[in-house]
């Protein structure tokens, strides 16, 4: 009875002393953080990308903001240096450099591809971690060990939209319709090879400037071509004109293409008659949500900034809560960082899980939406294929 | 067919109004303004300001717009003009570019990147024939192009104020020396500059939203309209501005939507090999 007693207390010392250790560590880390820890974020704010680029800010600085208020990490306060990139990918480059003076910890990346790209060798030379929304696909194909993107990208649109369009929708007569910038003509790219797989071809192809407002010739083309669908990839004030305009013209046709359909500036701008039926599929909008939490949040979100929060705005929220939860695990070590993000498996943000790739895509779930009336309904998440 | 027709011509009817703003300070000052598409910009927020953020009726939003337009023309000339007056023509043009940049980045500040929708003063189910439709704004814009032409042409040749401008265009220092109040001149010609930039902007607005950066392409198509038509010639502007409209939008349409922007550069270096003072340019002599 004594040797069993004896044995519990030894087991029982020994287990409370590796706990203390192991707590001791994991405090530890964070306590061999320099205070506070600094943390950049490059990101178009004025410009012509500034609606996009303002949801990156809104997303890091909503969480940095939070995670201070409740103390910091391992009592270290977060320190957020924001540089503007502008509209132009030289601006992003001399954004990254004043940035990497500051000697940042981690460092956010737009999700302007160009931008990416221009800033990436820097980065990566600096040994940073490099944490992007970039949506190009070829971005995490650069080679970078420091790269992580936590956004969809439009590989993967590339891939969902046709063959849910042609599979799920029925329709084999697509017209397409893409912004003419790396982000809609790289997915536009992408779709038409996607169509080719699923033994259907499109019956008109078109893009338009990031500048243009006029669209009725492309649509026009295309309902002149006899299309029974129209896929749109764009930006949420294009968006809105391409979908506003095909009302003018009494064009009814299917449609469906990135998240800027179920955007809420988009939404903001149409009737309901005009954006009713249409189909979006892309990174999850906390807008469809049900949960109260999140539908809280989102609301504090359009309190503070006065713009609806999206899918990059969480996309950017749940990453700076992921990076917490790295360095509440490893510290403030770059190399540490980089590892333990290429090494998340499962990693539970507001809408999605997060799995680190071998090429440093973090998001593999997107959302299929549908707009009743002016309302985005959630048809439900799809998966990338092999998550 | 028909439908590219209506909107090639609703689109460079837009073209036409920047221009026509853009060419009323130009003939006054012989300075092209480069933020002209800035000032439309401008004009279109503060008539969503009036109508859409405080609820006044359209009519009213467009009053107080084309008022408030005249200060920021008259606030314009003072900031940028008046400093540099007598410097080379070249350092007002760049300030213009400059006072542009300021303006954009102003209007993001206080409206904020979300691009936004202005109801149209007009109302009504849109006109349809042989398959083509033309909406009631589009008729709207199509009426007030002549009727702005018109109006600016009889200024500024029946009417007192309008042969002072002219006077103090073609020479600063005699108009001022035979007793013409010239600073007022100018003052007003910047007013009313800003007052059509305005008016575009208030029928730009509920077709194609107004954001920040709605500007600077439509700035550049309205000082490409005018050369095409010949810089200074009015109706030459307005037929430049259809003439591009329908251009962008055939060309958009048979040859190909990703060079829309590239056939205004096109047409105008076209037009200038072919008639080196645009269409309707006219020759003029230079002392040396």
């Amino acid at each position: 009875m004594s040797y069993i007693s004896m044995k519990t207390s030894i087991i029982g010392a020994t287990a409370i002393c590796l706990s203390v250790a192991f707590t001791h560590e994991s405090k530890a880390d964070a306590v061999n953080c320099p205070s506070p820890i600094p943390l950049g974020l490059t990101t178009a704010l004025t410009g012509n990308l500034a609606l996009l680029g303002m949801q990156a800010r809104n997303g890091v600085e909503f969480a940095v903001d939070e995670i201070n208020a409740g103390g910091g990490i391992g009592g270290k306060k977060l320190a957020l240096t924001t540089e503007d990139t502008g509209a132009s990918s030289t601006d992003a480059l001399n954004a990254m450099n004043r940035i990497l003076e500051g000697k940042p910890l981690v460092i956010f990346g737009s999700m302007i591809s160009p931008h990416v790209f221009a800033q990436t060798e820097v980065a990566t030379k600096s040994e940073t971690p490099f944490l992007v929304g970039a949506t190009n696909a070829k971005v995490t194909a650069q080679g970078s060990k420091w790269l992580f993107r936590t956004h969809v990208h439009d590989g993967q649109l590339a891939d969902l939209i046709p063959e849910y369009l042609v599979k799920s929708l029925g329709k084999t007569r697509p017209g397409i319709m893409a912004v003419a910038d790396d982000y809609g003509l790289g997915a536009s790219k992408g779709i038409q090879a996607s169509l080719a797989k699923l033994k259907v071809a499109p019956v008109a192809v078109t893009s338009y400037a990031p500048s243009d407002k006029d669209m009725s010739a492309q649509l026009l083309e295309i309902k002149d071509k006899d299309a029974d669908s129209l896929i749109v990839f764009g930006r949420p004030a294009d968006v809105t004109l391409v979908i506003k305009q095909m009302g003018d013209l009494g064009i009814k046709l299917t449609t469906i293409g990135n998240s800027s359909i179920v955007a809420q500036t988009t939404l903001n701008n149409l009737s309901a008659a005009e954006a009713d039926g249409t189909y979006a599929i892309g990174g999850m909008i906390p807008q469809t949500s049900t949960d109260a939490k999140i539908l809280d949040w989102s609301k504090r979100v359009q309190e503070k900034y006065k713009v609806p929060a999206d899918n990059f705005t969480v996309s950017y929220y749940d990453t700076v809560y992921m990076l917490k939860s790295v360095i509440e695990k490893v510290g403030c070590d770059k190399p540490a960082i980089r590892d333990a993000l290429a090494a998340t498996k499962d990693w539970k943000g507001m809408l999605i899980s997060y799995q680190a790739d071998p090429q440093g895509d973090l998001a593999h779930t997107l959302g299929i939406y549908r707009n009743k009336g002016k309302t985005p309904e959630l048809a439900g998440p799809i998966m990338e294929s092999g998550y | 067919m028909g439908q590219l027709v209506v909107n090639g011509l609703a689109l460079g009817s837009i073209y036409a109004l920047v221009a026509l703003g853009l060419l009323l300070i130009f003939n006054t000052v012989q300075i092209v303004n480069f933020a002209q598409g800035q000032l439309l910009m401008l004009g279109a927020f503060i008539g969503i300001s009036c109508a859409v953020t405080h609820e006044l009726p359209v009519a009213a939003a467009w009053a107080i717009t084309m008022v408030a337009m005249a200060l920021v023309g008259v606030v314009f000339m003072v900031l940028v003009y008046f400093p540099l007056r007598g410097r080379p023509a070249f350092l007002v043009i760049l300030t213009t570019i400059a006072m542009g940049i300021v303006l954009e980045n102003l209007a993001l500040i206080i409206w904020g990147p979300l691009p936004v929708s202005l109801p149209s003063p007009i109302h009504g189910p849109p006109l349809r024939f042989a398959g083509v439709v033309v909406s009631m704004h589009q008729l709207l814009i199509f009426a007030t192009l002549p009727l702005v032409l018109l109006l600016q042409f009889f200024f500024l040749t029946r009417t007192r104020f309008g042969i002072l401008m002219q006077a103090t265009a073609q020479d600063l220092h005699t108009a001022r020396l035979v007793g013409i109040p010239v600073n007022r001149t100018i003052a007003v010609a910047f007013a009313f500059g800003a007052v059509l930039s305005g008016i575009a902007g208030l029928l730009v607005a509920p077709i194609f939203l107004a954001e920040p950066t709605m500007g600077g392409s439509l700035g550049l198509k309205g000082f490409v309209v005018s050369v095409i038509g010949g810089f200074g010639n009015l109706p030459g502007a307005v037929i430049g501005g259809l003439f591009l409209g329908l251009v962008e939008t055939f060309g958009a349409r048979y040859i190909s939507s990703n060079f829309r922007d590239a056939y205004a550069f096109i047409v105008m270096i076209a037009v200038l090999v072919a008639w080196p003072r645009g269409l309707f340019g006219e020759k003029s002599s230079e002392k040396v």
